[in-house]
Order: structure tokens, then sequence, then C-alpha cells
């Protein structure tokens, strides 16, 4: 099957980011870079499957997490998502004011999670829960630490965004760098959902499973 | 300059430009074939988040009143993660938004698989284990 629309008919209906031919080839890439980092990540998970019962007479999960940074986080960092999904609906409608609310709204949100989770790990440390304790402990914080510094990397690069939407506006290539972004906040989000199944939730449970 | 192969009205020659132009949008594979949406109100967004608030407050009130025995509550919390993980690349992400094919599907398809196999092989491969330690 073959469908060719007419070049130029399908620009004017395109958003901007892929009404410009090389901005939307950018955004390929990106996903071949988030694909890279799922790989990544998987090896995290994997490691931590494999470690996840070797507490060296440490701490176990039970001893250790606790449901209410774990609920703020979650809220945080999904709520996060969401308006960095409208920042993204506001500038396809080219409201430069929208985008940049909706975006400075998100970093806010991300900064919370990111503050909730340095005060969970530093609650953990002063306990003597440090990584060099167990297994458990090295693939937790190897794992969870790796989503914290993407999430803190996240953050600074959305804060050079607002900057750029403040000078230039809402041009073809801040509005394919505003996509790239929310593609990598929403798969930052994505990955989180799979640590508080895998990592917290699944060893708050009581028992032991496989 | 490669911009001006892709605007066909600036240069000479147009009909060939136009020709490789639409060549480089034409959809080979149906199921990667670019979608959008666009409406007068957020409704996609509202929706995935509403979807993923309630998978993740389903999720947390199963564990907290221990609502299943260990075995099929660790499942169920898994499920209603690929779950949501599915939603949200469909609704937030945009999955299938592209010019032209949506290549980045078949991407993520193989780095999913690669994930899958890398996690699932050691849960797997641990529950020997007890076998021989």
């Amino acid at each position: 099957m073959s469908q060719t629309l007419s070049k130029l008919a399908r620009e004017q209906e395109l958003p901007l980011e892929f009404a410009d031919y090389h901005e939307s080839i950018k955004i390929t890439g990106f996903w071949i870079f988030l694909t890279t980092d799922l790989v990544l990540f998987s090896c995290l998970f994997a490691t931590f499957a494999v470690m996840r019962y070797d507490y060296a007479n440490g701490p176990t999960p039970l001893h250790l997490f606790h449901m209410t940074p774990l609920i703020v986080e979650t809220a945080l960092l999904l709520t996060s998502s969401f308006t960095c999904s409208l920042a993204i609906y506001q500038s396809r409608r080219q409201n430069k004011n929208g985008a940049l609310s909706w975006l400075i709204l998100t970093i806010l949100l991300g900064m919370g999670f990111v503050g909730t989770e340095v005060h969970e790990f530093v609650s953990y440390v002063n306990s003597g829960a440090t990584w060099h304790q167990s297994g458990f402990l090295s693939a937790f914080f190897t794992l969870v630490g790796t989503h914290g510094s993407h999430v803190t990397f996240g953050i600074f690069w959305a804060l050079t965004l607002v900057a750029q939407l403040v000078q230039r506006g809402i041009t073809p290539r801040t509005s394919r760098k505003l996509y790239t972004f929310a593609l990598y906040w929403h798969f930052l989000d994505i990955v989180w959902v799979f640590i508080f199944s895998f990592v917290y939730l699944s060893n708050m449970t009581g028992g032991k499973m496989v | 300059m490669m911009a001006d192969r892709f605007y066909p009205s600036h240069g000479t020659g147009a009909m060939n430009h136009i020709e490789i132009a639409e060549n480089e949008d034409r959809i080979e594979i149906p199921v990667l074939a670019p979608h959008f949406s666009s409406h007068k109100f957020p409704w996609h967004q509202v929706f995935g988040y509403v979807f993923s608030m309630a998978l993740t407050a389903i999720a947390f009130l199963l564990v907290i009143n221990q609502m299943l025995p260990v075995a099929s509550l660790v499942f169920v919390v898994i499920v209603l993660a690929v779950v949501q993980a599915a939603i949200q690349f469909g609704v937030f992400m945009h999955l299938r938004e592209s010019r032209g094919m949506a290549w980045q599907m078949l991407v993520l398809g193989l780095g999913g698989f690669i994930a899958l196999c890398v996690v699932a092989g050691s849960i797997w491969i641990m529950m020997f284990k007890s076998g021989v330690s």
C-alpha cells in the first residue's frame, strides 16, 4: 500500500516540529536514544531482580520502604507527566505563555520529586542502609539513583528550554526541542511506574516471590 | 543546502524534486502509518492522566490492604504497570506521530524485546538457584 499526499498539503497539517524535515529527523533520532536508555534501565532492573533477596543481614524492603514518600513521589511524577503533555498541547496551538506555564509547573513538580527522593535516600543512609551494605541495597540505589539523576538532568534541560521559549518563541526548532524533552520526561515517568511496581510495591507484600 | 531539496518551488526542475520528496514520505508498511490527533480540549491528555492515576491507585490499594495472596498480588501489580506503560506511550508520548512512517514503533519494539529478554531471562534463570546452592 502506498499513500502519497501532496507534500505541501501535508506540511500544512503537520505540527511545526514535524513540518520541518530536519527537525522531524531529530525526533526519530531521539526515539532511538530513548530505546538505548530503555535497554540501560532493563539491565539495572535485571540486576535488581537477581540481587533483591541478598540482604546480607542488612535491612529488608519491609524495614526500609514506607508508603508516604512513595505515594508523594508517584503523585508528583505522574502529575508532572500530565502537565508536560499539556505544554506540548499549548505549543501546538502556538500559545507560548500556555506552553511556558505548563513547562514551569512540570519543572516544579520534578523538583518536588527529586527533593522527596533525596530526603528518602538520606534517611536510608542515616539509618545505616548504604549501598555498601548488601547486594539488595547496591542494586536498589543504582537503579533508583540512575532514574533520579535522569530526572535531575531533565530539570536542567527544561530550564534551558524555558529560556529559549522566552527568547525565541515557538519556532520549528524550539517546538522540536520541547517535543523531545516531553518524550524524555514521559519515558522517565514510565520507568518510574515500573520502579514503584517492581522495586517498591512487589517487595512490600510481606512474602517472597520466586 | 540539503534543505533546498525538500522545497521544490525554490529551485529549477521542480517536478523531479517533488517526486523525491513524495517518496521520502511514502507509507509502505500500513501499521507504521503516522497518526495525529488534535482537539479543542486536551481530552487525550486528561484521559491518560485519569487512567494513570486510577491504575496507580488500584496497585497501591491492593498492596496496602494485602487484598490478594502474595504471588498473584505481584503478578497483578506488574500487569497494571504494563497496561499503564502502554497507555502512556500511546497517549502522552504520541507513539504514532511521525512524518512518513513511524519508524520509532519498530525501534521501540526491538528495545522492548531486548528489555523483556534481559529482565524475564534473569528472573527465570534465578529460579534454578535453589537447585544448585
